[in-house]
């Protein structure tokens, strides 16, 4: 029918025209005659219908009144038709209301038990729901009510039983949700967006009255569907949960309860209705809510965590609805209530939350107007129960179920809010609360990496550039309890929580006491602590800005406050006991000279003094069981120390600016701890620091330590003069000059002096120690004072030579050959003399003449001086037995040579003074040494040149190269062990560095010639490989420096290629090594050549004019 | 068995030359304060909260500073320089104000005595042009009460000590001589009471207790003579103490009669009891002469401290025997 036909509105043409069909239906029940009445209907207009309703439906039901087996297909038909009457009239009268319905069920409940569901087919099952569901809606409000007058129950009954089975049996999941919309329509609960009736006080009152008898059916079948198959679709759970919701809150309404006094009454005439009839009495009440607890928790157990949010939504919604409605009467059930409603207010899903929040919300608020204790009591109760459990679930449940309960446990401190402080007045709260905290938050400590991690010096020492450095965080902490971070999230929420709300004196002051308590607990303990002053400053916390009037109602911690409990929680720390922890297992060489240096000095301390013998005894305590300590032990250890490094960041973000004044202290500490050995610990102390300077308003870590150096270098310069207590001392001074500038100069000049005079007093005992700082020092001297770019140019000039050789041409070279020759034999020599002085590059040193009067002997720049003084003792240190002092020493030497290059009237005597020392090292060492001896001596080449120049190609290279001849016929024929030995060592070093050597003080031809003989047989393939290979890379640096000499040499040990003069006049290129057979020498002259020289056929031409030119 | 020393709980470095003078102000509500007078001719206000300078004040261009004092009613300083000034300053308020200055004359050592006799006014008493002479003047009027001048001689004027005792009605003046002799001045009367040669050298610095009428002084050898004031102003010499090494720069005596502090030309700092001049404690830590020292005035006689002034240019701060 087209929808805009006009519909018969007179109900007298209406009746001529439904007429015939109505009484054919009646006499021929069938599907068209079905069908045409249920299109005619359709031309009827919705008042008329209204008027001929009872008349239409007669014939409709007296086929399904018809005795004997139904079709189907007729019955649905017929229902369908009656749908669409009953939805577009009004039922107005019980009866019709009562036998529809009766009717309609009767259609799919079995024959035999009217309560069950027949096997019909689900299209007609549907029709019917659907059409019960119509019918249930178009029920006038008087009558709906009278439904559940006491007389109707047994129908209805058992239409709430076959809807309850359709609900939970189905298989068709819309038949199973039409089925639960019609009980919920049934129930007057209905919440479709149609109309509906307002039920008045008394009509719920009836409606509970006779849901009461049903109560059971209900809620344990909805309990069933709600824990049942979790692949049923989430709107069937949810609405099971509705209905759950909405039956119990109807029956077991408060004010119903309170006001069913006067229904105790049964009526007399009911008969045997009498035993299906409830009447609420107090007793039946609580047993019932008894009962209910038990459902209750089934389904909090299973929705709370369900993957679905509108099913947590709708398990907020139920316990809204209860915690409001029915609260008296449900009793015990009003604790799982609120846990479920706690739960969620963590919810990850917003919609929750905020449902959730407006829930708890009215919670408190109801609670608050009804002042009863009932509800904090029965909140404080749970936490005391959860907390009790807490530590039992987080072992034996799945990470999802432990972040759940956290969840609710957090949530109990949110809803709890300001009361928190409350609740832990009680001391019994308070520890169970810390001691499952303490329990859950075990660390692991296995992970042996941790122990093995070592920053290595250059790590610490490293400049302020290496960016990757700062970016370094701190590790993920590993628990013993759960892996998933977020669980570690909540956990550190629930701290804040507590801090914001709770007494913060109390807090810190229960957490110390656990801290200093137990060591097992102390790791934990701290985590806490930090994390509940942050909480307390409100760092990270949700307050719900439109929260409980919270913000009137919390007493938020003062400025002083935290500050106080900061300083006592800083000072336990930092404390002697909880900061000085062994990180540290097998003695380095290091360590065992520092303790070398502790052990008399703390001996001659522990017989002088009571009061320091606390200090020196845990001293020696922790010295001797240091080596039994486990890796466990110092694991732990390091774990303490990143923790309370981490505080300490933590409560420089709380305090901000006013933790500067704590710096006076502090920060030393921190450094301390930054020039530590272990990783882990050195890594948590300096992110700690940039958190520091950060929360302080310093711009960088520079300025955090340039700004608070006096303070920093008061303690280290006291803390020199006692190392025995105080070993830590030069390290914060390495940190610090780590990441300083050289505005930290004036007053680290002070220090200097201390520190050059505490080695002075004891060069045995801790030049080790001291060493280290002088080379920090020499290298942060090295930064800030960059040598002139004059000097740096000059040496940069060298290696290009050889690549400005491929542009000259044969006559270029020829008249430069010429006027060298000419040179060499006096001729022209004045004016090239005035000539190299005009153009010899003003050096530095005669720039700071122009500057200061030559008479008067200026004073020297503060880092010189220092440099100079930091020089003279490691002439002295050169010498150490230790070889490990010894390359430290080297190292600082080259730096400060670096130094000084700036002023050559100060490097050279200082050269001059190292000289015979360095020499030694040179000639007379360990290989290690020698190697190393050589970078400095090539250093010094490069900043003294000629000053130096004479002295090696005198002193050095003649041992050298003698050693090097004697020995290379030994090497050539020994075997595999004699790479163990010390003179190959010592050949490998020095052929390592006579290269670099040679190169960079651009010795004389003589010299080279000396160094190239004596190399020579080291090219041999018979020689060990590595000492080839360290022979190859002299030749490289002796190629670069001459190469058309060292091309010559190489041609005359072997000649790959014959070279024909580009021109007949010249002479044919004779080499001595040409036409050799293949020996020992050929591969690696052959690797030489083609390596530096490129394709030796290439460019062979061209060398051969050149070579022919030079000999 | 004794304790060993204890080392300083804090150093003040930047002073930027030796330290000739020290004076503590930490009464009040005020942060603590200490100032100190250094030999390049600065002033410096610690703040001993935050351990770092308030302020610097340069006001005897560039001459030496060698005595630093405040008044206890107001927010005025005064400092004596080797310009032959003495400056007053006002220091409320976070000012620094030149208040008014004094011309001594005198190009000696000599420190200078302040006896505050009334809220308002105050007796200074200083070395004058001639090398033995002593001048009183009164403050804030700067009129001069009195000229002292020995008749014997005894050298130039090194240290004095202007103090109120209560037997007498006018204040008397301690000073020690060049020659080794100290004198006990009657100001008002202009006269003599007592003298007695205590040291063969210079008297270099002395200190009065005027609750126990005692007195010490020190000079350049190694002993420290105490002396001490009978009824009748005599002074008599009680004995004294032999020190390790010669020279003290100057000696202090704490507020509250217990310690003594001896500023020692061998860098260290030594403790006496002072009833009994019984040795406690001999403090090492700075590395050059240590110039001054000088005791807090705290309320609290736990916070007390000794501050040490050295050539070192550190000052250094040590909480000593603050238990009882």
């Amino acid at each position: 029918m087209p929808p805009n036909m006009p519909q018969i509105s007179d109900p007298k043409i209406a009746f001529t025209y439904l007429r015939p069909a109505c009484v054919l239906l009646t006499r021929d029940p069938t599907v068209t005659n079905v069908e045409t009445l249920h299109s005619q209907l359709k031309e009827v207009d919705d008042a008329t219908l209204q008027q001929l309703q009872d008349y239409v439906l007669f014939p409709l039901r007296f086929v399904l009144k018809v005795p004997g087996p139904r079709r189907e297909q007729l019955v649905q038909a017929v229902v369908e038709a009656m749908c669409h009457v009953v939805h577009n009239t009004c039922i107005q009268s019980l009866e019709t209301l009562r036998d529809l319905l009766c009717e309609l069920c009767l259609c799919i409940s079995s024959p035999t038990n009217p309560g069950h569901p027949s096997d019909t087919s689900e299209e007609l099952k549907l029709s019917v729901l659907r059409c019960v569901d119509v019918l249930l809606h178009a029920a006038y409000g008087d009558i709906v009510f009278r439904l559940f007058e006491a007389a109707m129950l047994p129908g209805v009954g058992a239409t709430v039983s076959l809807l309850l089975a359709l609900g939970e049996k189905e298989k068709s999941r819309d038949i199973q949700a039409a089925a639960l919309k019609c009980l919920q329509a049934l129930t007057v609960q209905c919440d479709c967006d149609q109309e509906h009736v307002e039920p008045s006080s008394e009509d719920r009152c009836l409606a509970g009255g006779a849901m009461a008898s049903f109560l059971p059916g209900i809620t344990t079948t909805m309990a069933r569907i709600i824990t049942g198959d979790l692949r049923q679709g989430h709107a069937v759970t949810v609405k099971a949960i509705k209905i759950w919701s909405t039956t119990v809150g109807l029956v077991l309404e408060d004010t119903q309860l309170q006001s069913s006094k006067m229904m105790k009454t049964p009526p007399t005439e009911l008969g045997a209705i009498r035993h299906i009839l409830v009447f609420r009495t107090p007793e039946w009440v609580k047993s019932t809510a008894g009962k209910l607890c038990v459902l209750l928790k089934k389904i909090i157990s299973c929705t709370s965590a369900h993957q679905h949010w509108r099913v947590r939504l709708e398990l907020v919604e139920l316990a809204d609805h209860l915690l409001a409605g029915c609260s008296q009467a449900l009793g015990e059930c009003v604790g799982p209530l609120l846990e479920a409603l706690v739960g969620a207010i963590n919810d990850e899903d917003s919609r929750v939350r905020e449902r959730c929040e407006v829930s708890l919300r009215d919670v408190s608020k109801r609670n608050q107007s009804s002042s009863s204790q009932t509800f904090t009591d029965i909140l404080s109760e749970n936490l005391h129960s959860l907390s009790t459990s807490l530590p039992r679930l987080m072992r034996t449940s799945d990470d999802q179920k432990k972040l759940f309960v956290l969840n609710v446990f957090l949530g109990y401190f949110k809803v709890l809010g300001p009361l928190v402080s409350l609740v832990l007045n009680s001391s019994a709260h308070l520890e169970r609360i810390f001691k499952a905290l303490m329990q859950v938050l075990e660390l692991d400590v296995m992970d042996v990496r941790i122990v093995e991690e070592r920053s290595s010096r250059t790590a610490i020492e490293a400049g302020p550039d290496s960016r990757d450095f700062y970016t370094a965080r701190t590790q993920r902490k590993h628990f013993l309890y759960f892996t998933d971070e977020r669980i570690h999230c909540v956990l550190m929420e629930i701290c804040r929580t507590l801090g914001f709300y709770g007494n913060l004196y109390l807090l810190t002051d229960h957490l110390l006491d656990l801290y200093r308590q137990s060591s097992a607990y102390r790791k934990q303990a701290a985590m806490v602590l930090n994390e509940i002053v942050r909480g307390a400053a409100g760092i990270a916390v949700e307050t719900q800005d439109h929260g409980l009037e919270r913000d009137a109602m919390r007493k938020s911690a003062s400025r002083e406050d935290l500050k106080a409990a900061v300083m006592s929680v800083i000072e336990e720390y930092t404390s002697l006991s909880n900061w000085h922890l062994i990180t540290v297992s097998e003695e380095t060489d290091r360590d065992r000279q520092d303790q070398q240096l502790l052990s008399p000095l703390s001996l001659l301390s522990i017989s002088s003094n009571p009061s320091v013998n606390a200090l020196q005894s845990t001293a020696s305590t922790s010295t001797s069981s240091s080596s039994s300590s486990t890796i466990h032990q110092l694991n732990s250890n390091i774990w303490q120390l990143c923790i309370q490094l981490e505080g300490i960041a933590c409560f420089a973000q709380v305090l901000g600016t006013d933790f500067r004044s704590l710096l006076m202290t502090l920060l030393y500490a921190v450094l301390e701890k930054a020039g530590e050995e272990t990783l882990m610990v050195s890594q948590a102390a300096l992110s700690s620091m940039l958190d520091i300077s950060e929360a302080c308003g310093y711009p960088s870590l520079r300025e955090l330590i340039n700004d608070n150096s006096d303070y920093l270098l008061n303690d280290v310069s006291l803390n020199l003069q006692r190392l025995s207590q105080h070993p830590q001392a030069p390290r914060v001074l390495t940190v610090m000059l780590t990441h300083s500038d050289h505005t930290l100069l004036p007053l680290v000049g002070d220090i200097v002096q201390d520190v050059l005079m505490a080695l002075d007093l004891s060069y045995d005992h801790t030049a080790t120690l001291f060493c280290s700082v002088l080379h920090a020092l020499i290298k942060a001297l090295v930064r800030w004072f960059p040598a002139s770019q004059s000097m740096t140019r000059k040496s940069g000039a060298f290696p290009q030579r050889s690549n400005d050789e491929e542009d000259v041409n044969i006559r270029q070279f020829l008249l430069d050959y010429r006027k060298q020759k000419e040179l060499s034999e006096g001729i022209g020599i004045e004016e090239d003399d005035l000539e190299d002085l005009a153009a010899s590059p003003p050096t530095a040193e005669e720039n700071v003449e122009d500057i200061y009067d030559p008479d008067v002997k200026a004073e020297l720049p503060s880092h010189l001086t220092i440099t100079k003084d930091v020089m003279e003792r490691c002439i002295h240190l050169l010498s150490d037995p230790s070889l490990r002092l010894r390359l430290k020493v080297l190292d600082v030497l080259e730096l400060c040579v670096m130094v000084l290059s700036e002023r050559e009237n100060e490097l050279l005597p200082m050269a001059h003074r190292c000289w015979p020392a360095l020499l030694q090292r040179l000639t007379a060492d360990d290989p290690l040494v020698v190697l190393r001896a050589f970078r400095v001596l090539c250093t010094l080449g490069e900043k003294c040149g000629d000053f130096l120049r004479r002295r090696v190609s005198k002193e050095v290279l003649p041992k050298l190269s003698a050693f090097l001849a004697r020995q290379a016929p030994i090497s050539a024929k020994a075997g595999p062990v004699y790479t163990h030995t010390l003179a190959y060592k010592l050949q490998l070093a020095v052929l390592q560095g006579l290269g670099s050597l040679c190169h960079r003080l651009e010795l004389g031809e003589a010299d080279l010639e000396a160094v190239c003989d004596a190399c020579i047989p080291y090219l041999s393939c018979r020689q060990p490989i590595r000492l080839q290979v360290a022979c190859l890379s002299v030749f490289r640096h002796l190629i670069q420096v001459d190469p058309d000499a060292f091309w010559f040499t190489l041609n005359e040990l072997h000649c790959p290629f014959t070279y024909t003069p580009p021109h007949p006049d010249l002479q044919p290129i004779k080499l001595s090594g040409m036409n050799r057979p293949r020996d020992e020498y050929t591969d690696n002259v052959l690797k030489l050549l083609r390596e530096e020289f490129h394709s030796a056929a290439e460019t062979g031409t061209k060398e051969s004019a050149e070579g022919a030119a030079d000999s | 068995m004794s304790h060993p020393p204890p080392s300083p709980i804090y150093t003040l470095r930047g002073a930027g030359g030796p330290l000739n003078s020290l004076h503590f102000r930490c009464y009040g509500e005020d942060a603590p304060l200490l100032f100190s007078g250094s030999g390049k001719g600065c002033i410096h206000i610690w703040n001993l909260n935050t351990r770092r300078t308030n302020k610097v004040i340069e006001g005897h261009s560039g001459s030496s500073i060698i005595w630093v004092c405040t008044k206890r009613s107001k927010d005025t300083l005064i400092s004596q320089g080797r310009d032959m000034q003495i400056c007053l300053w006002d220091l409320g308020e976070g000012r620094c104000d030149l208040l008014d200055s004094v011309w001594t004359g005198s190009v000696g050592f000599c420190q200078c005595s302040m006896l505050e006799t009334s809220p308002i006014s105050s007796l200074l008493a200083f070395a004058g042009q001639q090398t033995e002479e002593i001048k009183i003047i009164e403050l804030p009027s700067k009129i001069q009460i009195c000229t002292l001048m020995p008749v014997a001689k005894v050298g130039m004027v090194m240290c004095i000590n202007l103090f109120q005792p209560d037997s007498c009605p006018g204040p008397l003046l301690l000073a020690g001589y060049e020659e080794g002799s100290l004198l006990l001045w009657d100001v008002t009367q202009q006269s003599i009471l007592s003298q007695v040669k205590a040291h063969p050298d210079p008297v270099m610095c002395l200190t009065f207790d005027p609750t126990r009428l005692r007195g010490i002084s020190g000079s350049s050898e190694k002993n420290l003579s105490s002396w001490k004031l009978d009824e009748k102003n005599n002074l008599q010499l009680q004995g004294g103490v032999t020190l390790a090494n010669p020279g003290v720069s100057q000696l202090c005596i704490r507020e509250d009669g217990k310690l003594l502090a001896s500023a020692g030309w061998d860098s260290r700092v030594r403790v006496f009891g002072w009833k009994k001049l019984r040795p406690l404690a001999v403090l090492q830590y700075h590395t050059d002469m240590v110039l001054s020292v000088a005791f807090s005035d705290h309320q609290d006689p736990r916070q007390r401290l000794m501050a040490a002034g050295s050539k070192d240019q550190r000052i250094s701060l040590w909480s000593l025997y603050n238990e009882s």
